[in-house]
Formats: C-alpha cells, sequence, structure tokens
C-alpha cells in the first residue's frame, strides 16, 4: 500500500470478511477462546477457557441471537429519540499529535497546505488551548472527558507510589492475577490480569453511546484498557507490548557474546556454519514460579546475497533496509497456552558484522493476548480486513532511534508504515459510518517532531522532514473533507504545539542545590528512581516530565512536609525556581505553576504539586525525568530527541480547524466534548468544564 | 458487586458527586473506596515497575 492511497475494499469484501470472522469465532475452538481467555503479557496469564465457559457462553449466545431484533430495534427507537434535536448525522475529529500552530500557520502563508487552507477559509481555524501540562495523555483525556485533569486523573505520563516514591504509568495498570493456585513450580491463574484504565470520568463516545449514537474510535490516547460502551475503539497510547513493557526493541548483533540490556535489548548472534542463530526473548512465563522469559530460537541463512531468516515454521527473506512484513511469534508457555505477538525485522549490517533489528513485539491483533479494542472483535475485523497492524501504545521506534539501533531513513520507513496503517482504519470507518463519531489521532506529526527538530533550518538532507510531514497532514486532511457532507461536522485539531529542545532541567538536581532535597551520601549523584534519597530530611522531589511534588505528611509513606507548611513552602520554592537562569543568562523556566490554582477537582491531590512552564528551548532534563539527582542542573540534550512540548503550555497550543464557523474567542481542547454532545442535540452534563463551540 | 446503600445516605452520595465534579456517583463511591484501600495495599515490586516503563520514549 503506498502513502496517499487508500486500501478500498469493496463492500462485499468487507461483509463477507466480517461473515467469515463470526462464523471462524463460532466454530473455531481458538477463535472463540479469544473473546474468553486474556493470556496477560509479563504480567499475569488468566486462562477461562473450560468447560463450563464455553457451554455457558454457547447458550449466552443463542440467547443473544434470539434477542438480537428487539434489542436493534430498541436502540433504533433510542437513536432517533435522540437524533431529533440533532444539528448533524457525522462528527469526524481528524487528531494530529504535535500539530504546531507556528509551523502550520507560516506553511499555510507560503500556500504549502492547500486543504487545511481552504478549510480554514470555508469554516474556521485557531489556536487550540491546551492543559497543564501540555503531555498528550493529559490533553487527549481532556479531549476524551471534556474535563480539566483534576477531574480524569491524568497529570503526566507517570505518577508516583505513595508508598515508595517508584514510578507508575499513570493512564493504566496492568497487575498479576489475584487467584493463583501453585502446584509445585506451576502457577495457575484462576482470575484475569488486572486491567485498569486510570482515567477517570466520561469520555463523550460513552455518553453518544447511551443515546444510541455509536462512534468509531481510533488510537485516541489513554484508550487502554477499552472500555464498553456503545461503538467500537482501539487503544493507544499505554497498550503495552507484549512483555509488559511500553515498547521494547531488540537487537540481534554478532558485536556481542552475551545479552545487555542497558539502552535497549542486545542478544548475541552465534555465527553457525553459513550462518547465525540466536533466540528471541518473549514475555515471561507466568505459568511457573519466577517466570523466566519464553525463547524462541531463529536462524539466519545466507544464500548467495540474499539472507532468510527462519522462526518457528515461517521463513522470511532479509535485504538491508527493508523491514519484513508483520510476522507472527508464538510463544509456548509451560502448560501449553501459547502467547501470539507480531514483530517486524530489520536487517541493519551485514558485513563485517551482522546485526538484525527486531521491533517490540505488540500484542497480536489477530490473536490479543489482552483486549485491545471494544467489542473484542474489532482488533481482529480490522487486521483480517487490513492486514497485521502496529498495536503498542508508542508504536514509533524512537528509543531504536535514540540509541542508533536503527537509523532516520529506517525510523522514518517504520513510522510511515504506522501512518499508513492507521489511514486505512480511519478509512474504513468513514466508510461504514452513516451517523456518529469517527475520531482517530495520527503519532506521527508529534514523533517526527521529536526527531528530527534539530534537522530544520539546517544543510541535512532531513532538513525538510517536518515539512514534508506537514504536507503529508494536510493531504490526509484532504482525503478526510471528501467525505464530508453538509450533515457532516469535521475538526482537525491538535492536543498540543511543539519547540525545540536544546537544554535539560534537573528539578531535583536543583531541589539538592537548595536544601530541599537530600542525599545519604551527601553531595553525590542519586541513582535512577530515588536509589539514595534521604527522605526524612527531603522536602521537595520530582518524578515525570510536567511537576514536581512536596513530600508531603500524610500524603506520603516519608512525608515531613506539615499540611500548615506546604502553602509557604510552595510559594518559597515557586519563587525561587523561576529564577534560576542558564550560563548564558537566559531564564530555563518562564513561570512555575502551583497546580492548586490552576484546577478545581476530585483528583487534585494526586496532581503534581508545581508545573513547570519552561520556556522555549528547554525540558525537564532526561535523568530528572525519572528521578536522577544528577551533578548539574542544567545539561545539553544530545539524544536525536530534538523537539518537545513539556514546555509551558502557553508557549505551545494546538491547533483547531473546523468546517464550521467557531465564534469562540478562546477555544480549549476541554470543548470538543461537550461540542460534540450539542451537535447531537445533547446538553452537555454539568460536570463538563468545557463549553460548546458550536 | 453491587453495594446496596441507605437512601438517604444514597441521595448524600449524589449531592456530593455532582458537586465535587464526578460523572457519576459511582466513581465517586470508587474514588473514596480506591482511596482507603490504597492505604493498606502493598506496592507492586520497584523492579517490576520499572521495567513496564521501559520504551517509553520521553523517558530514557
Amino acid at each position: 500500500m503506498k502513502a496517499g492511497h487508500f486500501f478500498k475494499p469493496g463492500g462485499s469484501l468487507r461483509t463477507a470478511i466480517a461473515i467469515a470472522f463470526l462464523a471462524a469465532a463460532w466454530f473455531h475452538p481458538h477463535g472463540g477462546a479469544a473473546q474468553l481467555a486474556y493470556i496477560g503479557p509479563g504480567a499475569g496469564i488468566a486462562f477461562l477457557g473450560s468447560f463450563l465457559t464455553l457451554i455457558a457462553g454457547f447458550f449466552l449466545s443463542l440467547l443473544s441471537l434470539f434477542l438480537w431484533p428487539f434489542r436493534m430495534a430498541w436502540r433504533a427507537f433510542r437513536r432517533r429519540k435522540s437524533l431529533r434535536h440533532a444539528q448533524v448525522k457525522k462528527i469526524i475529529f481528524l487528531g494530529l499529535d504535535g500539530f504546531d500552530p507556528q509551523t502550520t500557520e507560516r506553511l499555510m502563508a507560503e500556500g504549502k497546505l492547500p486543504n487545511l487552507a481552504r478549510l480554514a477559509a470555508e469554516g474556521s481555524y485557531s489556536r487550540l488551548r491546551t492543559t497543564f501540562p501540555s503531555l498528550s495523555p493529559v490533553a487527549w483525556s481532556t479531549f476524551a472527558t471534556g474535563v480539566s485533569p483534576a477531574r480524569h486523573n491524568i497529570f503526566d505520563f507517570l505518577d508516583r507510589s505513595l508508598k515508595s516514591y517508584q514510578p507508575r504509568l499513570s493512564s493504566a495498570r496492568v497487575g498479576k492475577p489475584e487467584r493463583v493456585l501453585r502446584l509445585g513450580r506451576r502457577r495457575i491463574p484462576f482470575s484475569r490480569p488486572i486491567l485498569e484504565l486510570r482515567r477517570k470520568s466520561r469520555p463523550f463516545w460513552k455518553i453518544l453511546g447511551e443515546r444510541g449514537i455509536g462512534s468509531t474510535i481510533l488510537r485516541v490516547p489513554v484508550t487502554f484498557p477499552p472500555e464498553k460502551f456503545d461503538g467500537r475503539l482501539l487503544s493507544a497510547m499505554s497498550t503495552p507490548d507484549l512483555k509488559g513493557t511500553q515498547g521494547s526493541f531488540s537487537q540481534f548483533t554478532t558485536r556481542i557474546e552475551k545479552a545487555t540490556y542497558e539502552n535497549g535489548s542486545r542478544y548475541p548472534l552465534r555465527r553457525d556454519g553459513g550462518g547465525f542463530a540466536g533466540e528471541i526473548e518473549g514475555p515471561d512465563d507466568m505459568f511457573v514460579e519466577g517466570g523466566a522469559p519464553l525463547r524462541i530460537p531463529f536462524r539466519i541463512e545466507r544464500r548467495g546475497g540474499a539472507c532468510e531468516l527462519r522462526v518457528q515454521r515461517w521463513r522470511c527473506r532479509l535485504d538491508p533496509g527493508q523491514y519484513t512484513d508483520w510476522q507472527r511469534l508464538s510463544f509456548r508457555t509451560a502448560l501449553g497456552v501459547a502467547v501470539s505477538g507480531k514483530a517486524r525485522f530489520l536487517l541493519t549490517e551485514t558485513d563485517p558484522e551482522f546485526s538484525v533489528y527486531m521491533s517490540p513485539i505488540n500484542i497480536d491483533p489477530e490473536r490479543p493476548a489482552l483486549p485491545i479494542s471494544h467489542p473484542p472483535y474489532y482488533a481482529v475485523y480490522l487486521a483480517n480486513l487490513l492486514g497485521s497492524y502496529a498495536t503498542v501504545g508508542m508504536a514509533e521506534d524512537t528509543w531504536a532511534l535514540n540509541e542508533g539501533v536503527i537509523d532516520e531513513d529506517a525510523f522514518l520507513e517504520q513510522a510511515w508504515s504506522i501512518f499508513e496503517e492507521r489511514e486505512a482504519m480511519f478509512r474504513d470507518a468513514l466508510e461504514t459510518t452513516r451517523r456518529g463519531v469517527v475520531a482517530c489521532v495520527f503519532d506521527t506529526s508529534d514523533r517526527l517532531q521529536h526527531m528530527f527538530y534539530r534537522r530544520t533550518g539546517t544543510a541535512d538532507r532531513h532538513a525538510g522532514t517536518i515539512e514534508e510531514m506537514y504536507r503529508r497532514m494536510d493531504a490526509l486532511a484532504g482525503r478526510t473533507l471528501a467525505f464530508a457532507d453538509r450533515h457532516t461536522a469535521v475538526f482537525v485539531l491538535s492536543d498540543h504545539g511543539f519547540c525545540a529542545f536544546r537544554r535539560g532541567v534537573n528539578i531535583n538536581s536543583w531541589l539538592r542545590e537548595n536544601g530541599y532535597l537530600h542525599l545519604r551520601n551527601g553531595d553525590g549523584e542519586s541513582g535512577s528512581f530515588f536509589e539514595g534519597v534521604d527522605w526524612g530530611r527531603t522536602r521537595a522531589y520530582a518524578l515525570g516530565l510536567g511537576g514536581f511534588y512536596l513530600n508531603l505528611q500524610g500524603r506520603e509513606a516519608r512525608g515531613i512536609v506539615a499540611a500548615h507548611e506546604a502553602d509557604q513552602l510552595k510559594r518559597e520554592i515557586a519563587g525561587r525556581l523561576a529564577a534560576l537562569r542558564d550560563n548564558n543568562g537566559a531564564a530555563p523556566i518562564r513561570t512555575v505553576y502551583q497546580t492548586a490554582s490552576l484546577y478545581r477537582g476530585p483528583y487534585l491531590d494526586a496532581a503534581p504539586d508545581f508545573i513547570v512552564g519552561y520556556n522555549e528551548g528547554y525540558r525537564c532534563s532526561w535523568e530528572g525525568a525519572v528521578g536522577k539527582v544528577a551533578a548539574e542542573v542544567l545539561s545539553d540534550n544530545h539524544k536525536a530527541w530534538s523537539g518537545d512540548h513539556c514546555v509551558d503550555p502557553v508557549l505551545v497550543p494546538g491547533v483547531l480547524f473546523a468546517n464550521r464557523k467557531i465564534a469562540a474567542a478562546d477555544p480549549g481542547i476541554e470543548d470538543l466534548a461537550p461540542t460534540a454532545l450539542r451537535l447531537f442535540g445533547i446538553a452537555p452534563p454539568a460536570w463538563m468544564e468545557g463549553k460548546p463551540l458550536l | 458487586m453491587n453495594i446496596k446503600l441507605k437512601k438517604e445516605l444514597g441521595q448524600k452520595v449524589k449531592k456530593v458527586a455532582a458537586a465535587g465534579g464526578y460523572s457519576s456517583p459511582e466513581e465517586f463511591v470508587e474514588h473514596v473506596l480506591e482511596r482507603e484501600i490504597a492505604k493498606l495495599e502493598d506496592a507492586q515490586s520497584d523492579e517490576e515497575i520499572v521495567r513496564k516503563l521501559k520504551g517509553l520514549g520521553y523517558i530514557d
């Protein structure tokens, strides 16, 4: 499939695939099991495919079939009632993560974004106020719910355990099954793994579903695990890979003799005859005490100039610089249950050393080990219709590029390939939705700006990569608009803008220098995640990208700041930190916000006490984000990751295009959810803080 | 699991949930219970938590 060309299945093909899948799910034992049994990658395995469950499932299916006409009639009645006051039949949200208003406005003025310029002229364009902090999980959660972070509980990528001060993923929790039968070294789970979406409040598509208006929600961040609602959803950011991580690549190479897990997982390739041999490391075997990683041996044969990868029952050709298609990796556990993942391989060097990159092992969309869609068969339907696709939350492997395991060209090929997969899904949703909402978020715009920001304006051959991306997103907007008639509202939006990331600020180091944080070893450095911090003398600490916390008595396990001291201490720290200066006299920090002054809501006590508004060019340092106290407060950023948006949110608003006139002077990302409800004739509920724009 | 509340308490829950910015009384009750239970629960092993964060591009 080429960029810019949609896959165009006929309606009959789609119907045939859907029927074939349903039939397979009905008759095929594995297909049925896919819905009944989820196998938790790296976090626990629940096997519920017992005989009783199958029998119960069979009778429930029969009952469901019998009730189907009545349910359809009831749904049609509800929908007709709801749509009586609707202004539209369909709403399309095209989300372009990180699409920056300054770049957009410049390129529109230069005539390089004709579709968006037309949309602005015929409808409207404005900058879109983002959340504090300006981070994707925070902002897209506000998009979904119409409320501020204090009401949806997502304040950063990371939050912390109040007991151990250790980081946690803020948006989702995957835990081991709680009920396990131990038989010697074997462990047999009797319950599902714990899966928890930590985003609170209620997304607008759930409210629409309650009124019989269906939605298709594709890859909107913070939708894992998927919530039940009347519609279809494919999960995005925070969906783990099969190892349970946020995306761990593997490199197989003759350069090393022992596996190393520093800066990515690297495994030795043994020269064996004319070829090479190695092992793919998968998730831990949770059926065994201590759960060693499951492994799959593989071989690479060299024949003439060509290389062939042989894994399990499949073989594929490896050509330098060309990704393989998604390949299935089936890991067999101690109890014989197979856990399936998908990965792509890339031959990165052949002589004198030989190296192969393997993408993170994504949850197989055809045999999902964890729920990644609602309904569960939606992920399978998409894979059967369009081919396999990336499922891990942050699918573009920025880490592998940062570590030099793949080069820029390989990264770009991967990123655009993921873009094409997503566009095909989006197109299918647009083609099959007559009424309701279609929302899809594309991450390509964010990832390419992160990784190529430094190149813009240089003589480098990638100097035009970001501009080219803007043009391709404009073309995508043009193709999307072709699906809009006068009964369709179209919104093209981003969650935040972008700017350079040249210098990092380590807030933990600043806190140490200023006597708010203490180490057990005095003036040295700490390890990551506060290793070596003396909590008994520490009054504040930083974790994550957006802000930092007081070590508060009664909240943190080893908190020392009394409640009556907190306000004064907050004012003192905010004032002193804002006065920080770089070597050249520049101010790295524009504003230090006290979160309690920004938001009101029931989850405010989980928020960082401060949100740091960095100036353009600065961000929290790599080390500071993971709770490390470094020797220096300020340091250069040398990584390929050279653009960012973790700055003062005032500096990085998003964009909002609409095919209707929007009169609001200061639209915010919280306004989209109530706008969607209003357009369908539904009064926004009182808890929503956003205001309808139309 | 369904838990029955006395009528008067149920009414108060509804009021407080609405005033607090919750999207439903259920969300309010869940939040209160989760907060209390979290005080009693053990933290997950640190090693496992850190391992799960691997690959999150924004951190090193």
